[in-house]
């Protein structure tokens, strides 16, 4: 008898290698692009090593636009996957990655960091990833009296907790002067320009093995959907399978954020416009969200960096002008 | 190696930085250094009088120095005491500040300039040059794509982190970090010597020196310094304290800044003003002139303000003032003429 | 030991709450059992601690001659299936893939379905006749439909034992009789021990082979149909007045509400 492979794996190899594709493509226009100019030409003779390593446009692609795709790329990845766990965990359409205190916390340690006159690396990332894993934790405490799984007590003690912050963000913004404020606020609006390569590296050995984590739990996600009792009632572990989401997206989350700032909308948006195109089938959607979202965001930030006749828009900005729009539109053909 | 003799400004003198060979000759390195040392052993808070001696022995100095130098790149430590490697004669100079795009047009080497900040308007001249994003928040690709072979920096305003990539991509980069028309004419030598115009520096620093001299002796006369409420804010209402530019150029002028004090740029409200009574309102135009005549009419509200009652309310233009730029000799001799009216000859 | 379920010493709490006071019974292999009782009783709070999602907190529940609490949650859900009340009809699959969602305690970690899996769901599909309405997803079905699929899903885990809890308060006439129909195959098909709590007496004194009336959180009475539901155990139970007579279908009781107004004439006790 002939086994037929079973339909999610080819579903999930033509999907993923699909999405490979358009990431090498965006990857390419990524590093192709920038406030410099330079034919596509002359990007290509540099990609396929035959341009003069003292160049400029060398040492432009390499060291500057390199690491800057790709850290769009893992920002996107962590941001939408975690968007995609967050709703998933909470049964909420509306979760985003910040939803647990995290954008609160990490902002104000962030701040911290600035007012301090840290270096951007390591400094300020470390006090924004301690910032926001105590609110993390503020929040799990909280919410431990009650069952700490019980998706309403969660979600409502990050809002109240991210609402306090942001007071609080606006206090110390508004008695800060000059160039720190400049630091905070670009900060806020989320910043990818810093990236280095090296620094880049160490975020992927930390993002990647969560990504495989959580996409070893594609499928609990996919019960979970059903509710928490109903899932255990089928054979999911529900305070492991929980726990290892809430603390894996958390803290990957945290990473990223700590280390780019606030770059909002991609969380929430792409989850939902990679639903809308690929189904709800969590184990398609991990990897759709990981390249998916990691394109989306490289394109926004295209754009974001090219479109400005001076400087550079927040990336943020373009992912809500895009996303919204586009999302309408496929839900609207999907007939819902 | 030689250390150099470093004199109380920090001159930086050009050295070739290798073992053992000295491109320096010592005896002359010595004797200078004597005189010069008497020269110094004044106080760190000296009057400006004293730096003109300085200033010409050392330029003397720097000339015999610069002549002696060999390579085609020279090290320079600049004002945060790094070493840094620029090559003799720079072309290609892109410069992180407006304040010193203005210093580096002002010594006549414009030519060596092929990228400002956004915010680099004066002179005219400098809007055609490329640009590279605004002083907080440089544009690393395009400053690489200009391939300069110096970039001048400040240390307030341009992230530090920006700098030290730069140096990562091997470009060298001079920071320098004026806080008071002291280290702002300091600086101006030293740029000069960067960009071989040390003749040119001198000549520069010497008038604007004899300019804030002149100012200097019309003030001493004067027996009663005004308050000076300088505004640069206006919702809030934020004026400038004792580590600003403006503190300075208040004091100097014959007047008596009241937002003097700890904070750099301290908030009040409207009833604080009030009680303070200033006699002077001096207001920059970092908004539009529509804008002045409504703070304008907002403080003749309350006419029991003694500046408002003798009609002293001034619009002048921001620039002036918050530059380390050689116009902040400007803003000096126009604050004077504000302040003391009477003195004008 | 021939008992599917065997509960002792069963008591749990929310709070200050008393739900459950020490019960202890057991329900037999193959037998269909349906649990009654008013509002309150604690009747779903029995279903849950016995579907291992609430953990005990006196006492114990043994599945299959086992403590609860030594199964691990996969391998308990091969011996237990759980139908809730409320069904998760905001799910955004197809009737296929829900009712292959019930092949999880089989899979590994990805629940990749093989041809096993697919075959148990192909027939429990047919079994709860929802083959034709494999692509259609939950949104598109009726009430009735949306039940059979989480029973189909429920089936796929091939339980022993099936819990449902109140399968029929929210369908029609019609549907109510096919879930029941249903569950009858299931246990003479299939062996499956069916417990189910229901608020319908008619269909429990129809269908069971054993009622369980819970009152407060204790056994008000455990036995066939006739023995409890009686009217004065249902009067003393539920609070209102009844009437019990046979069935014209015959050989299970019938019980009729009594409305107010025949309340000061012949019917008086």
């Amino acid at each position: 008898m002939i086994t037929k492979t079973p339909r999610i794996v080819t579903r999930l190899v033509w999907t993923s290698c699909l999405l490979l594709v358009v990431l090498f493509a965006v990857l390419f226009l990524g590093v192709s692009a920038g406030s410099s100019s330079g034919g596509m030409f002359s990007v290509l003779q540099v990609i396929l090593g035959q341009s003069d390593p003292d160049s400029t446009m060398h040492a432009i692609i390499w060291q500057i636009r390199l690491p800057r795709v790709l850290l769009a790329t893992l920002v996107g990845a962590t941001l939408s996957l975690g968007g995609l766990v967050f709703q998933a965990l909470l049964r909420n359409l509306l979760a985003e990655p910040y939803i647990l205190g995290i954008s609160g916390g990490s902002a104000i340690g962030a701040i911290a960091g600035i007012l301090l006159g840290l270096s951007h690396f390591p400094g300020v990332s470390l006090t924004a990833f301690i910032g926001s894993i105590a609110t993390l934790v503020l929040i799990l405490v909280m919410t431990s009296g009650q069952s700490v799984l019980k998706k309403e007590s969660l979600l409502l003690s990050g809002v109240m907790v991210n609402a306090f912050c942001s007071s609080v963000i606006m206090f110390l913004v508004s008695l800060t002067q000059d160039a720190k404020l400049h630091n905070i606020i670009f900060w806020l609006m989320g910043d990818l320009s810093t990236a280095d390569i090296r620094q880049v590296g160490i975020l992927a050995g930390m993002l990647l093995p969560c990504f495989v984590l959580i996409f070893w739990h594609s499928h609990a996600m996919n019960l979970l959907l059903m509710g928490k009792e109903m899932a255990q009632a089928t054979g999911i572990n529900i305070k492991a399978v929980t726990l290892t989401l809430l603390v894996a997206s958390s803290l990957m989350v945290s990473v990223t954020v700590s280390y780019c700032g606030l770059i909002g909308f991609v969380g929430l948006v792409t989850p939902h416009l990679l639903r809308l195109i690929f189904g709800p089938d969590h184990r398609l959607l991990v990897p759709a969200c990981i390249l998916g979202g990691g394109s989306y965001l490289v394109i926004c930030d295209l754009l974001a960096r090219t479109l400005p006749e001076q400087g550079e828009m927040p990336a943020g900005v373009i992912t809500a002008l895009i996303g919204a729009p586009l999302f309408i539109i496929l839900l609207k053909r999907s007939g819902r | 190696m030689v250390e150099p003799a470093l004199i109380v400004n920090k001159l930086p003198i050009p050295t070739d930085g290798k073992h053992g060979g000295a491109s320096i000759d010592r005896t002359i390195l010595k004797n200078c250094c004597t005189t010069v040392r008497l020269a110094i052993n004044i106080s760190e808070v000296m009057i400006l009088r004293y730096q003109k001696i300085v200033i010409v022995s050392l330029l003397a100095l720097a000339g015999l120095c610069a002549i002696t130098a060999q390579s085609s790149a020279k090290i320079f430590k600049d004002q945060l005491g790094r070493h840094i490697s620029v090559p003799t004669k720079p072309r290609r100079i892109v410069s992180l500040a407006p304040s010193i795009t203005e210093i580096v047009f002002a010594l006549g080497q414009a030519h060596r300039l092929v990228g400002v900040t956004r915010y680099s308007d004066y002179p005219l001249e400098a809007a055609n040059l490329p640009k590279v994003g605004s002083y907080v928040r440089l544009d690393i690709e395009r400053i690489v794509a200009l391939n300069p072979d110096l970039c001048i920096a400040t240390k307030d305003g341009n992230p530090k982190a920006v700098i030290e990539r730069l140096a990562s991509l091997k470009i060298p980069v001079y920071v320098v970090n004026p806080h008071n028309l002291d280290t702002i004419l300091k600086t101006i030598l030293e740029i000069g010597i960067l960009l071989n115009a040390g003749s040119r520096a001198v000549s520069l620093t010497a008038e604007l020196h004899n300019r804030i001299q002149r100012v200097n002796s019309r003030v001493a006369q004067v027996a009663h310094r005004p308050r000076v409420f300088f505004q640069i804010g206006i919702a809030p209402i934020v004026s400038a304290g004792t580590e600003t530019f403006i503190h300075e150029l208040i004091e100097l002028a014959g007047g008596k800044n009241l937002a003097e004090g700890r904070i750099a740029y301290p908030r009040f409200s409207r009833e604080q003003v009030l009680a303070l009574e200033p006699e002077i309102f001096i207001i920059t135009s970092m908004a539009r002139q529509v804008v002045f005549e409504e703070v304008k009419a907002e403080w003749r509200r309350w006419p029991n303000i003694p500046a408002v009652r003798d009609e002293r309310i001034f619009l002048v233009d921001s620039n002036l003032f918050d530059r380390p730029s050689p116009r902040l000799v400007d803003g000096l001799e126009l604050l004077t003429r504000l302040i003391h009216p009477e003195l004008q000859e | 030991m021939n008992s599917a379920v065997k509960i002792a010493d069963l008591s749990h709490s929310f709070g200050k709450h008393h739900v459950l006071r020490q019960l202890a019974f057991s329900i037999e292999k193959g037998e269909f059992f349906i649990v009654i009782g008013p509002n309150g009783s604690g009747k779903t709070t029995l279903m849950k601690l016995m579907a291992g999602i609430l953990k005990p907190q006196t006492g114990h529940v043994k599945i299959l001659g086992i403590p609860n609490r030594e199964y691990t949650p996969k391998t308990l859900a091969r011996a237990v299936a759980f139908v809730p009340q409320r069904l998760p009809v905001d799910l955004p699959f197809t009737v296929g893939e829900a009712v292959l969602l019930g092949r999880a305690p089989y899979q590994g970690a990805l629940g990749i379905e093989r041809e096993r899996d697919l075959e148990i769901a192909r027939q429990a599909m047919a079994f709860t006749g929802l083959s034709h309405l494999s692509g259609a997803t939950l949104a598109q079905l009726s009430g009735g439909e949306q039940q059979r699929v989480f029973i189909a899903r429920a089936i796929c885990q091939e339980p022993d034992i099936m819990l449902l809890d109140e399968p029929t308060a929210a369908l029609d006439l019609a549907h109510q009789i096919k879930v029941m129909d249903l569950m009858e195959k299931l246990k003479v098909e299939k062996g499956i021990t069916v417990i189910m709590v229901s608020h319908d007496v008619n269909l429990a004194a129809m269908y069971s082979d054993r009622v369980l009336l819970l009152k407060d959180g204790e056994i008000a009475c455990i036995g066939l149909p006739p023995e409890v539901l009686s009217f004065e155990k249902l009067e003393q139970t539920y609070g209102c007045k009844l009437l019990v007579d046979e069935s014209p279908l015959g050989g299970f009781p019938r019980v009729t509400l009594v409305p107010g107004r025949y309340m000061d004439s012949e019917n008086g006790s």
